[in-house]
Formats: structure tokens, C-alpha cells, sequence
């Protein structure tokens, strides 16, 4: 990964070019090996598959831009690990990297202002619709009607992971916050404090995939990649009675441990898409953490951060580490399956869950990955 | 509260703003009779793409709400949009803001409560915005 956060300067292209460099050397591998290029860009975009050329990438066997939002992390190391199954390719690249923030400018702006005032999109935002929070909020109020989940539990989701960020150096918050905190955080969209709400960060972070055999020879501890599964309900903007309540993790979930052999007992640490409290609440129901509707009473129950049972967004995820969509929930699994994550590496790190969400919970990818120990 | 923002036309929408202009509230119908969400280009119960324009009576259920505060600026009160989602009588659901004056109390706000279909502009020179208020 790239330096993350605040950064000013490069380009969502240089930030990528950048974050494969520093992955495929990471791997002890040169760009040279890289015979597969997955790219993925953000809000800011300028990422494509001229980036092979930025990168001097020349016969290449796999070449793609993806895009499923949030979920598109997760669906790259899929595809990624589909391609060098098949033999199709035998080193894949997979890079997202964006740099919304400028100086000078609110992170609000960042991501807001960019719906034209015409068309379909354009009534939604005259509407007063505009942007993610309202969408995100007016699932989680429909949660709360109907299960009685409260401000103050989806409060301990950001506390518990700004106590995660305080071990974790890449982290942009990492002053410790108390549910006093979470509570007197101004009103983003109620029922959303600040505090609900993931950051916006510049930045890159790359994954190398290939197979377990290369994998073995190379200068990181393999992470297999063990299980996968998508899952896109498609009824944003539509009637939808799971709106709110229940998200495509509900399927894609389960189906991924299934793939993997195992069960949600088997995980040791989960890393969860976190663009706002509600979302980790969500996932982890839909999961199976935790009945359907018991979310809140189960994070308020004490087993979240760093004295929790649950090692859940263990580098304190794009609440408070680093927005960089699914990339920031799979990098830190990546260095959790490691066991590379300093002062916040989980004891038991053999089986790492990780979740991409994208749209407004109409995207997931799920996926399941081993450490070295576990995959033998 | 704030009010509705400005909004042009476009081509797929046309039909919709010709309409609100009239304060009525648009809905694709099927030849079965299904109704959808307006922006539909196929039935999203049945899928058939003979779609006709037709009015929706105009009431509707709460089915969520959140309330949207504009960023604090020194010296001014931060001002609040109450945005809902309906459920309109003939079934499909619409996001807009509840408008009223004076404002709805929104600690009051219920899953289930009434609201009705109103018409606002941001001025003379942009489309009418479909708002809800409390029925």
C-alpha cells in the first residue's frame, strides 16, 4: 500500500502504479512476472487499463477494469484467483487507489456535488437525496423501527474500531473515542453522527494473487484464498422489502464458508466493509455472528476491540484506519492471515472473513482466507 | 427545512416532469396491470416492456426516514431535511424529503404513517419535485 490519507499530489493513476510496485516487490516478485492487471478506481476515477502501459506491463494475459463499488476488492481477488486456477494467468495484480480528497477542500465535497441536476439522478438530489448517507441512513432507520437497534449500540461499533486504530500506524484517527463521543458527534444524517461514518482517504493499495505452489516460494507467508462468493440483489431505488434489514451477505456469506469447508465457529478474525457503523451491524447478522436482529444488543455486549472475543475490523477500518473501499478490509486481512499486524495481530489469525459492500448494500463479496498454517 | 433544489429535464424524463408540472405523480403500469417505479424501462414484476404512463392516486405509507443537517457554517443554524421513503397505495416506493409548514416533528415519525404526495420548485425557472407531506 501506498501512504494513505491525506496525501496530496498524485494522481488516483500514480497512486495505483505505485501501490502494484510496491505489492509485486513486496511479494518478491518484479513487474516482470506480472502476467495478469486487475484494476479498480474510486470516486475520483482515472484508473484504467492504460495502467498497464503506466507500469510497462507487456504480455499480459489477463487485462480488466472492474466495477461493483464497494465490492469490487473482493470480486478482483475472485476473478484473480478463477485466472490462475484455470491457467489462464499465473500472477494477477489487483489495484484500486483513488485520491478524492484535495487541500483546502471538505471531505464532504470530496464525495458530494458530482449528480447533474437533470434526469433520473437529478430529481433524486433535488429531492434532497444526494449522495450515500441519506440512503445508508434510511436503512439503518428502517433497522431501528423494526429491531429496536439504537444510536448508542452502532456507537460501540466506532469506539471499539478507533481502539483497533490506535495499534494501527497506517491509521488516520487514532485518538481514542468514547461513546460520549459517538453521541455528541454532530448529525450527519440522523440517525448518522460523524462518528458513524467512514473517512475519505488518497491513496493505493494493491493484492499480488497466483497459485499456492508459486505462492510457497515467494517472500511473504502464502494467504490462501480458500472461499468466495458474490452476491448483487439489484433493487436500489426499487421496492424492497429487504431494504435495511437484510443485504446480500445473507447468501453470499454462507456460500463462501461453504466453498471454504468450514463454518462461521472456524473464523478468527473478521474484516468487515465498515462505510458506516450500520453496515458492520448489518453484515454481521447477515453473517450469522448473531440472530437476525440482535445486532445491536450483540455489539453492545462487550466482544468488540482490542479486549473483545470478537476480532472484528481489527485496523480499525475506513471509520477510522483508511477508506479505500474493499481494499482496506482485505489489506488488513491480508496482514492479520500473515500474522504481520504488530501491536493489533490477532493470537489466532488461521481463518480471516472478509466482506466488501458496495452501492447501498446492493453489492457484496465475500471472502475466505487462510494463513499458511491453516491451508496445510 | 430546506426546499427542493433545481431541476432540468431530460429526454427520459420528459413525460414525468410534464405531469408534476400538473401535480400529478407518474408510475409505469404493464399491460398486466403491474405498476413500477417511474424510471423503469421494464416491468419489475413481470417484465414486459409495453409500458404505459399512469397516475398514481397520490397516497402512500412511510416506510423509513432520516433527517439530512447541512454542514455548520459560523454564525448560521444548521438547516435540516426530513427525507423519507414512501410506499405509494399502487406499491412502488419513492425517496424524496416530507415538506410541511410548519416542518413535521419528526421524533414523531412512524413506519406506517400516511403521507400524500405534494409538488414543489426550487423557483419559476425549474421542474416541479415530487415531496411528500403528512397525509
Amino acid at each position: 500500500m501506498t501512504p494513505l490519507g491525506k496525501v496530496y499530489g498524485p494522481t488516483p493513476a500514480q497512486f495505483a502504479a505505485e501501490a502494484v510496485r510496491l505489492a509485486v516487490a513486496d511479494a518478491g516478485l518484479s513487474l516482470a512476472d506480472v502476467d495478469g492487471l486487475l484494476t479498480s478506481s474510486g470516486v475520483s476515477g482515472g484508473i484504467s487499463i492504460d495502467l498497464q502501459r503506466d507500469l510497462g506491463l507487456t504480455d499480459l494475459r489477463l487485462l480488466s477494469h472492474m466495477q461493483a463499488y464497494g465490492s469490487t476488492a473482493g470480486a478482483m481477488v475472485q476473478f484473480a484467483s478463477m485466472a490462475v486456477q484455470s491457467g489462464m494467468a499465473s500472477v494477477v495484480a489487483c489495484v484500486f487507489a483513488d485520491s478524492p480528497l484535495q487541500p483546502e477542500r471538505n471531505a464532504g465535497a470530496a464525495y458530494g456535488s458530482r449528480r447533474a441536476p437533470a434526469g433520473w439522478w437529478g430529481l433524486l438530489g433535488a429531492s434532497g437525496v444526494v449522495g450515500a448517507n441519506p440512503m445508508y441512513a434510511l436503512a439503518a432507520r428502517r433497522h431501528m423501527e423494526r429491531y429496536g437497534t439504537t444510536s448508542e449500540q452502532l456507537g460501540h461499533i466506532a469506539v471499539a474500531q478507533r481502539a483497533w486504530a490506535a495499534l494501527n500506524p497506517a491509521a488516520q484517527l487514532r485518538e481514542p473515542i468514547t461513546l460520549a463521543d459517538h453521541q455528541a458527534s454532530r448529525w450527519i444524517v440522523e440517525p448518522f453522527h460523524l462518528l458513524d461514518c467512514c473517512l475519505v482517504s488518497n491513496g493505493g493499495i494493491a493484492v499480488v494473487v497466483t497459485t499456492a505452489d508459486r505462492a510457497a516460494s515467494l517472500a511473504q507467508p502464502p494467504v490462501h484464498v480458500l472461499g468466495w462468493a458474490q452476491a448483487h440483489p439489484g433493487r436500489y431505488l426499487r421496492r424492497d422489502p429487504d431494504f435495511g434489514l437484510v443485504s446480500g451477505a445473507a447468501s453470499a456469506g454462507p456460500a463462501a464458508l461453504a466453498m471454504a469447508g468450514i463454518d462461521l465457529t472456524d473464523v478468527d478474525v473478521a474484516e468487515l466493509y465498515d462505510c458506516y457503523t450500520f453496515t458492520v451491524l448489518l453484515t454481521l447478522e447477515d453473517y450469522g455472528f448473531c440472530p437476525k436482529g440482535e445486532g445491536g444488543p450483540f455489539v453492545a455486549s462487550g466482544v468488540l476491540g482490542p479486549t473483545g472475543k470478537l476480532r472484528l475490523n481489527t485496523g480499525g477500518g475506513q471509520l477510522s484506519g483508511y477508506y479505500m473501499w474493499g481494499m482496506t478490509p482485505l489489506s488488513e486481512a491480508v496482514l492479520q492471515a500473515r500474522g504481520q499486524a504488530g501491536a493489533r495481530q490477532a493470537p489466532a489469525h488461521d481463518i480471516v472473513l472478509v466482506s466488501g459492500n458496495g452501492g447501498v448494500l446492493d453489492h457484496h463479496a465475500t471472502l475466505v482466507l487462510a494463513s499458511a498454517a491453516a491451508a496445510q | 427545512v430546506s426546499g427542493v433544489g433545481p431541476l432540468a429535464r431530460d429526454a427520459a424524463t420528459a413525460e414525468f416532469c410534464d405531469a408534476a408540472a400538473a401535480e400529478k405523480f407518474l408510475l409505469r403500469r404493464c399491460p398486466a396491470g403491474h405498476a413500477s417505479e417511474p424510471a423503469v424501462s421494464q416491468c419489475t414484476t413481470c417484465g414486459q416492456t409495453d409500458l404505459h404512463w399512469d397516475p398514481a392516486g397520490g397516497g402512500a405509507t412511510l416506510v423509513s426516514w432520516a433527517v439530512s443537517w447541512s454542514r455548520p457554517v459560523a454564525g448560521e443554524p444548521s438547516r435540516q431535511t426530513i427525507l423519507v421513503i414512501g410506499e405509494l397505495d399502487e406499491g412502488p416506493w419513492w425517496w424524496t424529503q416530507l415538506a410541511g409548514d410548519p416542518p413535521p416533528a419528526y421524533v414523531a415519525l412512524a413506519a406506517g404513517c400516511r403521507l400524500r404526495i405534494e409538488f414543489r420548485r426550487a423557483d419559476a425557472d425549474h421542474e416541479a419535485v415530487p415531496v411528500f407531506v403528512l397525509a
